[in-house]
C-alpha cells in the first residue's frame, strides 16, 4: 500500500515495532494496548488519574523519545461500544526523533475528571478547554478552563451525542461590559429548541 | 475589573501615563487576517500583556461531520483553511481511505501531489503577500498575487472552481487534469522562480525589511515544541521536521526536495524559509510533470467508486449504484486512524472514528492554526503594536482553520 509511504518503508516498520515492543514490555500490565488501521498503538489508560502518569513517563523514556503532543481530543462514548465510559478522551503523542506516533485512551464518566497535562505539555491548554467546550469533560489543575469557542454564555456541550444539531440559542445583543476574567452569569441566556421532527 | 473599577480607579483610561491601557485588537480590524481578537494591555507601545479570544467563525463543522455522509462532508474541508483547500480536501479523502485500506492509483497520487504542492505555492503567496502589505511593502502584494490568479486559473481548469475547490473524492478525483495542464504547469514553474527571485531582491537586504522582521516575534526551540507549533514557524525555531520527509505518503518518497530550516524563529526567518519552499514546492512540481503516469485515476473499488456519468444515464444497475452512493453513502468499516499531512501552515490532521456506517462517529480536524495562535498571546508580550501585526502575519492563521 502506497498511500502511507511509511507503512511500507523498512525504517518505519522497525521504528514502530519497536516501539510496539517496548510499550507492551513497560506499560501494558492491566492496560489494553491495540492497533489501529494505520498499525500505530493505541494504549488504554486504566483510569484518568493513569493518563497524566502515562505521559510523565512516556516523556522520559529514551526508548520511545515521545517530545511532541499532536492533539488531544475526545468522543462520546454513549453507546457504550468502547467499554462502561460515557467519554473517550484520547491524546496524540508523537516523537520528532523517531517519527512514531502513539495515542492514549482513556474513558471517563460525566462526573470524573482527569488531570491535566498542559503543565507537561503547554500546547495542551487550548486544547483541553476545546475538549471542555464540547464535551464538558474538566481538566484538574487546569489553570483557565473555561469556553474557547462558544460563547460563554452558552449553556450545553455542542459536540455531545444528545446536543441535537439543528439546537439554537440566541443572545441578546446589547450584553454589559466585561472582560473575560468575569464572565457573565448564565442566567442571560434563552434556550429555543428546534421543533420536534427536525432533530 | 470592570467599567465601573476602570472609571473609579485612581488611573484613569484617559490618563497617558496609565501602565494598564487595554487595546483590543479585532476581530474585525483589517490587518487581523479574519476575526481573530487579541486584547493587550499595554504600557506606552509596549504590549506587556496579551490574550486571545476565538470562536468568532465557529460554524461547528466537527459536528457536521458526524452528521454528514462522509462523501456529503468533502465540502466542509475547502471551508476549513480557504487559502488551501485543495490540500484539505485530499487529507481527508486520504483519512477516510486510510480506515477502508484503499490506495488511489499511481495517476491519482500523481495528482494530489500536484495539488497539495499548487496549494502550498498559494498559501505561501498570500501570507507574504499580506504580510509584507501589512508592514507597508505593498508591491509585494501586487508582483505575488499575479501568481496567485495564474494558480488559481490552472486550478479552475482542473475542477471549474477557485476557492472551493471539492476537487478530492475518496478514492479518485472528480475530473483527470485538461489537456493542456502539462504546459500550463510547465510554464507556471518556468516563471514563478523569477517572481520569488524578484520579491527577495526588494526584501531580503531591504533595511526597513529587516528592522521591522528581524527578532520580532521569536519563537525558539523550545517554545516552539512546547507549545506544539507545526510547519513554517516550527522550522524557522530551528527543529527539522516536515511530514514530508518524517512520515511520506503519496509519491514524496520518490520525488527530490529539500526541507528548510531556518534558526531564529523570528518574522524573517518564517518569510525566507515560505520563499525557499515555494522554490522546492515548484521544484516537486517540474518532476510530478514530467514523470506522471497515464492511466486510471480512480481505484477499482466499487464501494467507493463514483460511476461514470454517462453509464448512468444508459445502464440500471449503474443508476442504482450512483443513486446508493449519493443518498446513502460509502460504507465506511469500524476502526479508526489519525491521518496527518504536512500542509502549507503546519500538520493538518484528520482523526476519524468510524463505527460502521456512511457517518463518521466522531470527525476531529487537528488544525495548525489552532496550536499556532496559542503561542502568539505568549511570544506577542514585550514587542510593540506594530511587531504584533508583523508577527501575526507571519504566523498565516486562518480563522476558519482556527475556529472550524
Amino acid at each position: 500500500m502506497k498511500t502511507n509511504a511509511f507503512s511500507t518503508n523498512a525504517k518505519f516498520l522497525e521504528a514502530q515495532k519497536t516501539i510496539f515492543a517496548r510499550l507492551t514490555e513497560k506499560y501494558s500490565t492491566e492496560r489494553k494496548l491495540e492497533v489501529d488501521k494505520l498499525n500505530e498503538p493505541v494504549l488504554w489508560a486504566r483510569n484518568p488519574d493513569d493518563v497524566k502518569i502515562l505521559v510523565k513517563a512516556f516523556k522520559l523514556d529514551d526508548n520511545l523519545k515521545v517530545d511532541f503532543l499532536s492533539d488531544l481530543t475526545a468522543y462520546d462514548n454513549q453507546d457504550g461500544e468502547d467499554g462502561a465510559g460515557r467519554f473517550v478522551v484520547v491524546y496524540q503523542l508523537y516523537s520528532t526523533v523517531l517519527h512514531t506516533r502513539i495515542r492514549i485512551k482513556c474513558l471517563i464518566n460525566q462526573h470524573q475528571q482527569v488531570q491535566t497535562i498542559s503543565d507537561i505539555f503547554v500546547g495542551a491548554n487550548w486544547l483541553e478547554r476545546e475538549v471542555f467546550d464540547m464535551y464538558g469533560i474538566s481538566f484538574a489543575g487546569h489553570p483557565n478552563l473555561r469556553r474557547i469557542l462558544m460563547d460563554e454564555r452558552f449553556s450545553g456541550h455542542p459536540l455531545r451525542k444528545e446536543y441535537p444539531i439543528k439546537q439554537r440559542e440566541p443572545f441578546n445583543n446589547n450584553i454589559d461590559f466585561h472582560l473575560g476574567a468575569s464572565p457573565l452569569s448564565v442566567e442571560n441566556t434563552v434556550t429555543v429548541n428546534a421543533p420536534e421532527g427536525e432533530k | 475589573m470592570s467599567v465601573k473599577n476602570l472609571e473609579t480607579d485612581e488611573h484613569r483610561l484617559s490618563d497617558f501615563y496609565n501602565p494598564n491601557v487595554l487595546i483590543n485588537l479585532g476581530p474585525h480590524h483589517p490587518a487581523m487576517h479574519g476575526t481573530l481578537r487579541v486584547m493587550c494591555r499595554i504600557n506606552g507601545e509596549t504590549i506587556e500583556d496579551a490574550t486571545c479570544e476565538i470562536g468568532y467563525l465557529h460554524r461547528a463543522i466537527e459536528k457536521l461531520g458526524e452528521d454528514k455522509t462522509y462523501h456529503q462532508w468533502m465540502v466542509y474541508t475547502d471551508r476549513l483553511n480557504y487559502c488551501s483547500a485543495l490540500n484539505n480536501n485530499i487529507a481527508y479523502a486520504m483519512a477516510v481511505e486510510n480506515i477502508m485500506s484503499i490506495s488511489p492509483t499511481e495517476r491519482c497520487q500523481y495528482i494530489r501531489v500536484i495539488c497539495m504542492e499548487l496549494s502550498r505555492i498559494i498559501d505561501h503567496i498570500v501570507c507574504i503577500a499580506a504580510n509584507a502589505l501589512d508592514i507597508g511593502a505593498m508591491t509585494v502584494f501586487f508582483l505575488l498575487i499575479h501568481w496567485r490568479e495564474q494558480a488559481y486559473s490552472m486550478i479552475e481548469g482542473m475542477c471549474g472552481m477557485r476557492l472551493t475547490t471539492t476537487y478530492a473524492r475518496i478514492g479518485g478525483m472528480s475530473y483527470d487534469l485538461p489537456d493542456d495542464f502539462t504546459e500550463k504547469l510547465w510554464k507556471f514553474c518556468e516563471e514563478l522562480p523569477a517572481a520569488i527571485d524578484e520579491v527577495e531582491g526588494l526584501l531580503n537586504s531591504n533595511r526597513i525589511w529587516i528592522d521591522r522582521t528581524r527578532n520580532v516575534g521569536v519563537i525558539d526551540r523550545e517554545t516552539a515544541l512546547k507549545y506544539s507549533v507545526t510547519g513554517v514557524c516550527l522550522r524557522a525555531a530551528g527543529v527539522d521536521h516536515d511530514l514530508r520527509r518524517d512520515r511520506p505518503y503519496y509519491m514524496y518518497p520518490d520525488l527530490d526536495f529539500d526541507v528548510v530550516v531556518g534558526s531564529n524563529g523570528d518574522v524573517y526567518d518564517r518569510y525566507l524559509i515560505r520563499m525557499e519552499e515555494m522554490r522546492q514546492s515548484v521544484k516537486i512540481l517540474k518532476q510530478c510533470n514530467k514523470k506522471i503516469p497515464s492511466g486510471p485515476i480512480w481505484v477499482d473499488d466499487k464501494r467507493v467508486q463514483i460511476p461514470e456519468k454517462l453509464d448512468v444515464y444508459t445502464k440500471m444497475e449503474v443508476l442504482i449504484h450512483h443513486f446508493k452512493i449519493f443518498m446513502e453513502g460509502i460504507d465506511v468499516p469500524k476502526g479508526e486512524a489519525f491521518t496527518c499531512v504536512e500542509g502549507p501552515n503546519g500538520e493538518l490532521g484528520f482523526y476519524i472514528v468510524s463505527r460502521g456506517g456512511p457517518k463518521a462517529w466522531r470527525m476531529r480536524v487537528k488544525s495548525p492554526s489552532f496550536m499556532n495562535f496559542q503561542v502568539f498571546e505568549h511570544t506577542v508580550k514585550g514587542g510593540k503594536i506594530p511587531d504584533a501585526i508583523a508577527h501575526l502575519g507571519s504566523m498565516n492563521v486562518i480563522a476558519g482553520e482556527l475556529d472550524r
